[in-house]
């Protein structure tokens, strides 16, 4: 079954281009031009990924983002025409898990769409960190009897941790595993999804005991020692 | 007995030292005052000049007084002297003319000679006589010298007596100091002679008591002293008034400006009246007015800078995205195409890339020029990226034939800046020294000392005059226009580096020499927001010749990869 992506941009060009290179690359782009529409379209189409403009007339970029993830953990790439840190930080804070600045070339997109919607490899089934259980095949996380919902993105970075626990992962680590990256080094990705993930695993997610800080390295599943 | 001594020596020195702190002290508050007090120095000028002033007139009205004092009494006491000499030299006189005088006679005479005197004189002090007989004579008679019972002997010397003694006939003055029951007075001794027939040569003193001119002088400098003084408090007072009417204002204005510069554009000088004070205030205020209307403005319009550089961002960014994909997707299918169709999909890829460098890099000064920059700084080494720098050049550096020889000896200290832009930094001098080093070494060198983290890149190729020096980091300028480029920069890419280098505080330093290379330093503060006054890797001027920053001994610039350059 080919993955189905949602296109979300008012540029009717860029998104027949970006059609064009899905499609070669084997994906089936679906389209949205503008922020209203998207959300019933998300609805209709209920695509593996969106492709999210920032700039969006009608309802913008960032509270589309909000609203699919609020009623799902659907892959989102934003796609933003500054790497101005605010909105970079507010995309990913709304939900977004990555994203590509215009103008990027076509195998950077690909890269970042195959990263997304690769199947999990994992040999270990559940793994524990904590009061938490992570289900690996079977893609749950519960603490006790209580199944905690998580994006694919947070559901990975957690897998991620917890595979090794009371191993030290530096933010270009995580970058690697979780997000594909070789190079870029944009920690603030990591730093805002920890944070995501955190206000649903931790108890008091400002002194998290599952997922730990090591200062001035990275972060670790479990606490210290 | 030693140890009190030397006990009480060391608190008299001890006392000495504190004496000498005090004075210290309040000699540096004082000096303190002076300098940042109009009103202390104003009134301590005042006072100053007006007590010398004072003083100076009190000392003389004082001395014209006394003398004017002291010469009437003395005109006084010599007429009143000349007429007892007469009077008494009468009494003689008119009595030896007369009988034979015996010697109860003149005794009787003396005693009456004196009696008369003493109720002529009229000075108000009191007089003393005394008839005494000039010596080394010999008469027939002799008189008994003889004084008034409170004479002071002690005040009529020798020399004086001597001196009335010759000149018979005349008046002798002398000033004298009196004692009166233990309190020195003036006075003044008046001596003359009397010629006894048979009796010989007599001499008559009297001492007149000048105490109550004295007291009249003293009573007279003691008013103008109090006179003065109170003179120069009144004057020191009005002065602080007067000064204070214009420093408070003053003071009231300096406390505005120094908010207005704190940023707060609203306050101003309250005006009162319309005095020289009210002016500047009233000026003061327009400017401050005029002032933050333009900051209002300058705010505004880089407000609107930055909105419009955000938008043409994205109204740019939207169509050359559209444009990249669609020739990297004829790009990957050049193949396919006749070789024309091939060659042009090949240059459109190349061109659609410089072009996206150079409205990134537009963009980005653009933003500088905006004042829209902010650093997203993270702890790093230096020494490690700087290696992934070289590391990434690696590729072209071995292209270009050029060996990168990298040192790290003080690049392991951590600091807090944006690697974004410190990576960009790097990839530029990183960049035209292997552009720009004629296939020879180019070497990289991290080093740091307690306030600045230094990287150097230096190569040993063509190298610049010093009037291309000082132009390197204008915006498209470019060293020898004639020269083939193989990089491809944009021309912002040094003016870029040197206003991101300024963002952490820091700089970016240049050594070059026509044919002996380029060496250029960033600089960077250790602790972020500190400002770079030396470099830990300093540069020579640009007359004096440069080998290369120094390293510490063992710590030989390492060759990066080299190994292949080197068996070239």
């Amino acid at each position: 079954m080919t993955p189905r992506i949602l296109v979300v941009d008012d540029d009717q060009a860029l998104a027949e281009m970006i059609g064009i290179v899905l499609r070669a690359e084997g994906y089936e782009p679906e389209f949205s031009a503008d922020g209203t529409d998207a959300m019933a379209a998300f609805q209709a189409t209920r695509p593996d990924l969106v492709l999210l403009d920032v700039m969006l007339p009608g309802i913008d970029g960032i509270e589309v983002c909000r609203r699919i993830r609020a009623e799902s953990g659907t892959p989102i790439i934003m796609l933003t025409a500054k790497g101005d840190t605010a909105d970079v930080v507010v995309g990913l804070e709304s939900g977004a898990d990555d994203y590509v600045v215009k103008p990027f070339n076509p195998k950077e997109l690909v890269a970042r769409i195959r990263t997304r919607l690769r199947p999990v490899a994992s040999d270990a089934a559940v793994l524990t960190v904590g009061d938490i259980t992570v289900d690996v095949p079977g893609h749950e996380v519960r603490r006790g009897d209580v199944p905690i919902s998580l994006t694919p993105l947070e559901f990975d970075l957690l897998r991620a941790l917890a595979e090794k626990p009371n191993q030290v992962f530096t933010r270009e680590m995580l970058l690697e595993q979780v997000w594909g990256y070789h190079y870029k080094a944009d920690t603030r990705l990591v730093n805002v999804h920890v944070q995501r993930l955190r206000a649903k695993i931790e108890h008091d997610p400002d002194a998290p005991r599952i997922v730990t800080t090591v200062r001035g390295v990275g972060y670790r599943a479990g606490s210290q020692g | 007995m030693s140890v009190p001594s030397s006990f009480g020596s060391l608190t008299v020195r001890q006392a000495w030292r504190r004496v000498g702190a005090w004075a210290r002290r309040g000699r540096r508050a004082v000096a303190f005052l002076w300098r940042r007090s109009l009103l202390f120095r104003a009134v301590a000028v005042t006072v100053l000049t007006t007590g010398l002033a004072v003083s100076v007139i009190g000392t003389a009205i004082t001395l014209s007084i006394s003398n004017n004092v002291y010469a009437q009494r003395r005109d006084q006491i010599e007429a009143e002297s000349e007429r007892a000499t007469v009077l008494a030299q009468n009494i003689f006189d008119a009595a030896t003319a007369t009988e034979d005088n015996n010697q109860v006679e003149l005794e009787t005479l003396q005693n009456e000679a004196q009696r008369s005197i003493l109720s002529t004189t009229t000075s108000p002090g009191g007089t003393s006589i005394a008839i005494l007989r000039t010596p080394g004579q010999s008469t027939t008679q002799t008189l008994q010298n003889i004084a008034s019972p409170d004479f002071p002997d002690a005040v009529v010397s020798a020399q004086m007596r001597s001196a009335v003694a010759k000149n018979s006939g005349e008046l002798s003055l002398q000033p004298v100091a009196l004692e009166d029951s233990g309190r020195r007075t003036p006075g003044l001794a008046v001596g003359s002679t009397l010629q006894i027939p048979s009796a010989g040569q007599y001499e008559l003193y009297l001492v007149y008591d000048l105490g109550d001119a004295q007291k009249t002088l003293d009573f007279v400098s003691q008013t103008l002293s109090i006179g003065g003084v109170a003179l120069v408090v009144l004057i020191a007072l009005v002065t602080s008034l007067v000064v204070r009417l214009v420093v408070v204002p003053i003071r009231g204005a300096a406390e505005t400006s120094r908010k207005i510069a704190a940023g707060r554009l609203d306050e101003r000088i309250p005006v009162r009246g319309e005095d020289d004070i009210a002016i500047l205030a009233t000026s003061f205020n327009g400017m401050a007015d005029v002032m933050s209307r333009q900051i209002t403005q300058l705010a505004e319009l880089s407000r609107v800078q930055q909105r419009f550089v955000s938008d043409v961002s994205h109204e740019l960014r939207t169509p050359l995205t559209t444009i990249r994909l669609a020739g990297d997707v004829l790009f990957d299918a050049r193949h396919a195409f006749e070789p024309a169709i091939g060659r042009s999909a090949e240059l459109l890829h190349a061109q659609i890339e410089r072009f996206e460098v150079l409205l990134a890099d537009l963009l980005e000064i653009s933003r500088y020029d905006a004042q829209a920059v902010e650093l997203e700084t993270e702890s790093m080494v230096p020494a490690g990226l700087v290696t992934d720098i070289v590391d990434e050049f690696r590729p072209l550096a071995e292209s270009a034939g050029v060996e990168l020889q990298l040192a790290t000896p003080g690049g392991h200290v951590g600091i807090e800046a944006d690697a974004r832009r410190i990576r960009r930094i790097l990839r530029n001098l990183v960049g035209n020294a292997i552009e720009h080093g004629e296939a020879k070494p180019v070497q990289v060198v991290v080093d740091s000392d307690a306030e600045t983290v230094a990287i150097a890149v230096r190569d040993s190729g063509i190298g610049m005059p010093a009037s291309d020096v000082v132009r390197v980091f204008d915006r498209f300028w470019r060293a020898d226009p004639s020269r083939k480029r193989t990089i491809g920069g944009t021309g912002l890419g040094l003016a870029i580096s040197l206003e991101d280098a300024h963002l952490h505080g820091g700089r970016i330093d240049v050594w070059s020499q026509r044919g002996a290379g380029s060496t250029f330093v960033l600089t960077l503060p250790r602790r972020l927001g500190a400002a770079v006054t030396a470099s830990a890797i300093p540069l020579p001027p640009a007359e004096e010749p440069y080998d290369g920053p120094r390293l510490p001994d063992g710590d030989a610039v390492v060759a990066a990869g080299a190994g292949r350059e080197q068996d070239r």
